[in-house]
């Protein structure tokens, strides 16, 4: 009988569960509030970046501040120091963020080029704005209604174009080389002195 | 061997009636007007003969199709010999001016299986044309700057600590009442001792004893802190021999049976045959304590 079982047990879990509930919900509480703490933390952070005071930002940081440190390097051009956070940013799953870490990327690359070219030196600037272009169209990708990164796209195709020949079968996607592996020792000595 | 050629005759006949598709129509929603970077949603749908189902490994993969188009998403739906593929497609033609350019079409193989064997027949998907349209003028106003061209980075969002603060908030409030719950239930503050939970006050008595140090006054309060908590769980003062009948009317507290006897025997030494030390000896306040915790533990689950 479920209904006995019920009256005979429920005497005995009443004292424990009595016990166990509070410390649950006090555990709980304590948790949340870390949470916020943390959530209020990271926003102070985000704060300062914006605000132009640059701060150290672990590849773990939540992903709205991540995102803060690598505009922060975008208003400076530093597209080096901001390939490691993409990339961690890539880990989450936060598309809208990841979108918008991609095109400030893509930005500061066009910067350059741009930078490049009104100084006449073409050659470095060409590589440049194709990677420039792989961001922006990664950016869209992950957001496919970011207009920001469609009217910059444009303006970096417009500079360089397209060609269908060259990129047919590989899209915007540059294949990694497989790595070269030595067969043999070279400078082997071999045969008669 | 006259059947089985004659099945096998059929066979061939069926298969070669089998292996046209009915129709093959590629319908687009909307063929004009995209914007690089927009998505452009096709379906195709395939009229079969009855049987026949899309082979899986001869849909589209997903990736690049060409340089300026890539393929997000293939969905397909099944509804009796009508099958449709929802394809989503993103462009990403930087146009200069409004033009159209062709999808390529792909090959499909469809696929019939019975017990005689599997039939296959290829089908071919054709091309359509989808017009795409510039998102700039084809020569923008000159800037000194030429970065000013570009659309600038924007802002990240913030985290939002709302709902964890909501979370804890609620899970705080709702810890008050299961404070409050548990101290009715163990007769803690501010909830006064009531004889439901009598050995609740006797067993605190005797920890607070037990923690000062030995005297003989304080072993006698304990015997009595005890007693007091069984007069007030009988309703009315509780004697050695009462002790039977008081087990009888409340079974829950019989497995401390024993050690309410050599309880009893140990407050007579003490109070009435005047040897404490002897009574310590024979219960000694630590388990007094024990009994009275044990009590107390029966007294909640009763």
């Amino acid at each position: 009988m479920p209904a006995d079982t019920f009256h005979i047990a429920w005497p005995r879990l009443r004292p424990g569960l009595l016990l166990a509930l509070p410390v649950l919900l006090l555990a709980g509480a304590l948790a949340g509030a870390v949470l916020t703490w943390r959530a209020a933390a990271a926003n102070r952070e985000i704060a300062d970046l914006e605000a132009g005071r640059d701060r150290p930002v672990a590849t773990d940081a939540p992903a709205p501040l991540l995102l803060a440190r690598v505009l922060y390097l975008a208003h400076r051009d530093a597209t080096e120091e901001m390939e490691p956070l993409v990339a961690a940013l890539e880990t989450r799953a936060a598309p809208a963020l990841l979108a918008r870490a991609r095109y400030a990327l893509g930005n500061a690359r066009l910067r350059r080029a741009l930078d490049l070219i009104e100084r006449s030196q073409l050659d470095p600037a060409g590589p440049l704005i194709v990677l420039a272009r792989q961001e922006y169209r990664r950016a869209l990708q992950a957001r496919p209604d970011f207009w920001d990164a469609k009217f910059n796209l444009d303006v970096a195709s417009r500079l360089i174009r397209d060609f269908p020949e060259v990129d047919r079968q590989v899209g915007d996607e540059l294949k990694a080389e497989p790595k070269k592996i030595w067969t043999d020792i070279p400078g082997q000595p071999r045969g008669a002195p | 061997m006259r059947p089985l050629l004659a099945g096998l005759l059929i066979l061939l006949a069926a298969a070669s009636a089998t292996a046209q598709p009915r129709t093959v129509e590629v319908r687009v929603p909307r063929t004009f007007g995209y914007f690089l970077g927009d998505l452009v949603e096709a379906i195709v749908e395939v009229e079969t003969e009855p049987g026949f189902t899309i082979q899986a490994a001869s849909l589209p993969q997903p990736g690049p199709v060409t340089y300026w188009l890539d393929l997000r998403r293939v969905e397909t739906e099944t509804a009796g010999t009508r099958h449709r593929l929802h394809l989503t497609y993103q462009t990403f033609y930087a146009a200069i001016d409004a033009r159209t350019l062709e999808v390529p079409g792909f090959p499909l193989v469809l696929t019939s299986a019975d017990t005689h064997g599997a039939t296959t027949a290829p089908i071919q998907v054709p091309a359509w044309n989808l017009g795409v349209s510039p998102i700039r003028e084809v020569q923008p106003a000159r800037r000194a700057d030429p970065a000013e061209y570009l659309r600038p980075d924007g802002q990240g969002p913030r985290l939002d600590p709302a709902p964890p603060r909501t979370a804890a908030l609620a899970l705080a409030a709702l810890a008050l009442p299961a404070l409050l719950l548990l101290a009715r239930d163990r007769a803690w503050w501010p909830f006064r001792p009531r004889p439901a939970r009598a050995f609740a006050e006797a067993a605190r008595r005797l920890r607070s004893l037990a923690r000062q140090p030995d005297s003989e006054a304080g072993y006698r309060e304990g015997l009595l802190a005890l007693h007091r908590g069984l007069d007030a769980k009988a309703g009315s003062r509780l004697l050695a021999d009462d002790l039977d009948a008081f087990l009888g009317r409340h079974p829950a507290y019989r497995p401390q049976a024993d050690n309410l006897a050599r309880f009893f025997a140990a407050s007579r030494l003490a109070f009435f045959g005047n040897a404490v030390a002897e009574a310590r000896c024979r219960m000694p306040l630590a388990e007094a304590e024990a009994t009275a915790r044990q009590l107390a533990v029966a007294e909640r689950a009763a």
